[in-house]
């Protein structure tokens, strides 16, 4: 996460207000979207002080419960609580999304980067690597990793995040080429600027906001792609309280505790819409090729 | 320039008394609050050529496209009446229009390129209007179809039917669209700058064809026109428009050769002559349509104005055969 | 047009050898060692031996790879050994139909409903109706499938007893009952296109409608409908396409989560069952099919584009 952000234009801090925060402010749906995330990023957060059970613990006598005072949203048939299990999903969900998006676009831009820097057999090879990756639907690229990698909650990390280098690294060496034959880095380089150094100040702040917009659309699939494996068998064990195992365990009880699959159903679809809303507002605000009314 | 009153030998000829054709008395349109076009008048007999001439913003083209009906309510408010073979055109209902547009009214757009439809044959597209107002059968409209590609000046009309417009050449696009106007034989073709977006050296055929065929037709046109000498010498008649509304009308030779109003003088000296050193741009420009002045439109930019030309609007007033708005007609 | 359209073959078969070589080397990354889980628990030194030469496994990787291909492209691709089952026999001849016909049927669904609703949502534009489009087509695009599946059962096959829960039936053996099975699956899958195609249909037909040839269609005389569904949406085809074949990861997404739910033995269920029983050979087939199948499709929505638009159309 860190490195992801660190690489904003080096401009002034107006002007990045001016170019990037006032636009995405006129977008009325993607604050909204913004609003909701941030609920469920304070969700996330404090947990622990919300949470009224520990959200892995037991209690069969308790199970297959409604909402109630001693649980507001009901239990499920181990008898854990479903409140606090949909707060710490919360918390796993966002990690494993954000984490998922911030390794693949690090591996990602480093690949296309170096693609679009070198030339010649190296970008031929890397490309081709990268048509590799491409050439499979993520999901299906995911489970094979997840095969490779074996379960649990690091690997779907992993997974997820090689899944995802593919349209990073394309996108970069796109950029990339686009900006290398402009006449200003060709300059740079005559005047005896460092590559490094080129990358850093002339390349990188002129590719940053399209990846930037493209991370913020991948972090909504890479948590609808999380809680797909989980729900699948293949991604998160129990009893980590994972959405995608939740709604798979509710699946049994739908007509008799339809609550079970409910809680992290709803919070699921709730906040893929909010990151769907705020990643078309990005990509409105950022990118002037797309329709201001797509 | 008296050569370019020459070459409209058909000028002087015209009846003035007979029942015309299209009657514009006291038209306006207005989008939202904005004024486009106001009190507009204008008559055109059978027959008649018509040059609305003016700076791009004047609502040349508005005024052809309202004509035609793509331009009218909810969209914009009309009021006033546009007469158009004693049918009240702002009060007809869209399925009657509809029986005109491309039948009895013909329009020519600015730039074919943009104005055909790239996923269609050209004969597909000059066949639609044989359909929809002849009912001419699959076969008949084939035929027709290549007799207009003909007549326009399109060689070898039957190969060229089932060409896509990219494949056609700027010129031959616009051949294709005034096949496409002219189909039905229309009483009255609409040209919006029919050739500003074509290469000079095709602009001066384009004009030549659209005028031959009017007069065979014994079609009325309107050409919207921003050159001042090219109206005057392809029409009967011009009509200087500015900010919507109109300065000054009145037979081509007569408006050219002693301009009355201030702005038509303005345009009027735009026109470089080769040789001579007298280029007067009208400083300034058309005022934006929310700020508006209350009075006669031109007068900030007018060197004459004087107090009352910034308060109250000047009435048209017939005068040496035509009509100008302006408090100081000399 | 001989050189562009070689070069297009060399490019579709480049990537399909590296799909290959992904394939492959998914098997030998893939944990356990195939000829003691062939031998099970208790086995010799020498038919350790024996076996791993029999299988070709003593060979250098290059080699490996080469005979796993011929026998890949010659439809031998192993033996399952759970069901016993020959893989080719059940990746392409039992599942691949199955998902198939889930995506047309759920693309057929989502066209339906989609494209009118993206007319509409233009053609009113910022009025309630488009505003309702646009939330239907956000949430739609958003909603989990494998939740919406489950809701679906629960309540038009459970609750209401409409349609039935779980199970397949395969409609080129019993069309109706097929179908009727294929219903509930067909509309959570298409959910998800459905919000994709209204808004694309919507945002191009907003921009098509505000082209010069629009209104000269209208200045020809023709009608409304006509100018809307035959002169705009002739040219709206082609962005639809487009997006539609982009968005092709999210179907097979879609698709995997949907045949679980459901129960559908397509290669979603093929591939989530092997990776569930550590059967990495049956996994291998499905990776390798899918990115085929990726590379087919989009190499037809490639050949499209020249049919859908005249300017791209080479003479």
């Amino acid at each position: 996460m860190q490195d992801a952000l660190n690489i904003t234009p080096v401009s002034g801090a107006s002007q990045w207000k001016r170019r990037f925060l006032q636009p995405l402010l006129r977008q009325h749906s993607a604050m909204v979207g913004l609003a909701i995330i941030a609920v469920y990023v304070i969700a996330a957060l404090f947990a622990p002080w919300l949470a009224t059970h520990d959200p892995a613990a037991q209690d069969l006598e308790a199970a297959l419960q409604g909402p109630s005072a001693a649980h507001w949203l009901g239990t499920d048939s181990y008898g854990q609580d479903l409140y606090s299990r949909l707060l710490y999903g919360a918390q796993l969900a966002l990690i494993i999304g954000f984490a998922s998006v911030a390794l693949g676009l690090v591996a990602g831009v480093a690949i296309g980067l170096t693609a679009g820097l070198m030339g010649g057999r190296t970008e031929w090879v890397l490309m081709r690597i990268v048509d590799g990756l491409l050439a499979f639907p993520e999901l299906i690229l995911a489970m094979a990793f997840m095969a490779v990698l074996g379960l649990g909650t690091e690997n779907v990390v992993y997974a997820l995040a090689l899944s995802f280098v593919g349209p990073f690294a394309r996108m970069t060496r796109g950029d990339v080429l686009q900006v290398k034959n402009q006449p200003y880095i060709e300059a740079a380089r005559l005047m005896g600027v460092s590559t490094a150094a080129v990358i850093w100040r002339h390349v990188l702040p002129n590719v940053v906001s399209p990846i930037l917009v493209q991370a913020g659309m991948r972090v909504s699939i890479a948590i609808l792609l999380e809680s797909g494996l989980s729900f699948l068998g293949i991604g998160v064990v129990p009893p980590t309280p994972d959405w995608g195992l939740m709604i798979a365990e509710g699946r049994a009880f739908i007509t008799m505790a339809p609550w079970i699959s409910g809680v992290p159903g709803v919070a699921l679809a709730v906040l893929l819409v909010a990151l769907n809303l705020l990643g078309d507002g990005l990509r409105d605000a950022f990118d002037p090729t797309t329709q201001k009314d797509a | 320039m008296d050569t370019a009153v020459a070459l409209n030998p058909r000028a002087a000829d015209v009846p003035e008394s007979r029942e015309p054709l299209l009657e514009v008395s006291d038209f306006s349109l207005r989008r939202g609050q904005a004024v486009v076009l106001d009190g507009v008048n204008l008559a055109l007999q059978p027959g008649e050529t018509l040059g609305l001439i003016g700076e791009s913003g004047a609502g040349k083209s508005t005024l052809a496209m309202a004509l035609i009906g793509l331009l009218r309510a909810p969209e914009v408010q009309l009021e006033g009446s546009l007469c158009f073979r004693g049918t009240e055109l702002t009060r007809l209902r869209e399925a009657d229009y509809r029986r005109l547009r491309g039948n009895k009214i013909g329009l020519i757009f600015q730039d074919a390129t943009a104005a055909l439809n790239p996923c269609f044959t050209v004969g597909e597209q000059i066949a639609e209007p044989l359909k929809r107002h002849l009912g001419l059968s699959k076969w008949d409209r084939r035929e027709r179809a290549a007799e207009l590609m003909h007549s326009v000046g399109i060689p070898e009309p039957r190969l060229r039917l089932d060409a896509y417009p990219h494949e056609l050449s700027g010129g031959m696009q616009q051949r294709v669209m005034i096949a496409i106007a002219l189909a039905c034989n229309p009483e009255l073709l609409l040209a919006d700058e029919p050739t500003s977006a074509l290469d000079v050296t095709i602009q001066a055929q384009i004009m030549e064809l659209i005028l031959d065929r009017v007069r065979e037709l014994n079609s009325s046109a309107i050409f919207v026109l921003h050159d001042l000498a090219l109206g005057a010498q392809v029409c009967d008649r011009i009509a200087v428009m500015y900010a919507g509304q109109i300065v000054e009308e009145g037979p081509s030779e007569r408006v050219l050769a002693s301009p009355l109003h201030p702005y038509t003088r303005g345009l009027k000296s735009c026109v470089v002559e080769l040789g001579s050193r007298r280029l007067e741009p009208i400083p300034g420009q058309i005022p934006p349509l929310d700020a508006m002045p209350a009075g006669c439109r031109f007068a900030p930019r007018c060197p004459k104005a004087k107090a009352i030309c910034g308060e109250q609007r000047p009435q048209a007033e017939i005068r040496d055969g035509r009509q100008v708005a302006c408090w100081f007609i000399d | 047009m001989f050189q562009a359209a070689s070069a297009k073959l060399a490019q579709t078969l480049l990537v399909l050898l590296i799909v290959s070589a992904a394939s492959f080397a998914f098997l030998k990354l893939a944990p356990g060692d195939p000829v003691s889980i062939m031998l099970g628990s208790d086995y010799s030194k020498a038919s350790y031996d024996q076996l791993t030469h029999e299988l070709g496994l003593d060979q250098p990787v290059v080699f490996q790879y080469g005979n796993w291909l011929a026998d890949f492209v010659r439809g031998d691709w192993g033996t399952s050994y759970i069901t016993n089952q020959d893989i080719f026999e059940l990746a392409v001849m039992q599942a691949l139909p199955v998902t198939l016909t889930l995506a047309a049927l759920s693309l057929l669904i989502a066209l339906v409903i989609g494209i009118p609703t993206g007319v509409l949502a233009a053609l009113y534009r910022n009025s309630w109706v488009d505003v309702l489009a646009t939330t239907l087509a956000i949430g739609g695009n958003a909603f989990p499938s494998f939740y919406l599946g489950i809701l679906l059962i629960w309540i038009f096959g459970v609750d209401l007893g409409w349609f039935p829960a779980l199970g397949f039936v395969a409609p080129w053996e019993d069309f109706w009952q097929g179908l009727w099975h294929l219903t509930l699956p067909a509309i959570t899958l298409g959910a998800w296109y459905v919000g994709l195609i209204a808004r694309i249909t919507r945002s191009s037909l907003l921009e098509v409608l505000g082209q010069p040839y629009i209104q000269a269609a209208r200045a020809r005389g023709e009608p409304g409908w006509r100018v809307v569904w035959v002169h705009g949406m002739r040219n709206v085809l082609m962005p639809l396409v487009t997006v539609i074949g982009l968005q092709l990861g999210g179907m097979l997404r879609g698709a995997v989560m949907t045949e679980v739910v459901f129960a559908l033995p397509g290669l979603g269920m093929m591939v989530t069952t092997a990776v569930l029983n550590r059967e990495y050979i049956v996994v291998q087939a499905g990776i390798m099919l899918t990115g085929l199948l990726f590379v087919a499709v989009n190499l037809a929505v490639d050949q499209t584009y020249q049919f859908l638009d005249p300017r791209l159309r080479r003479r």
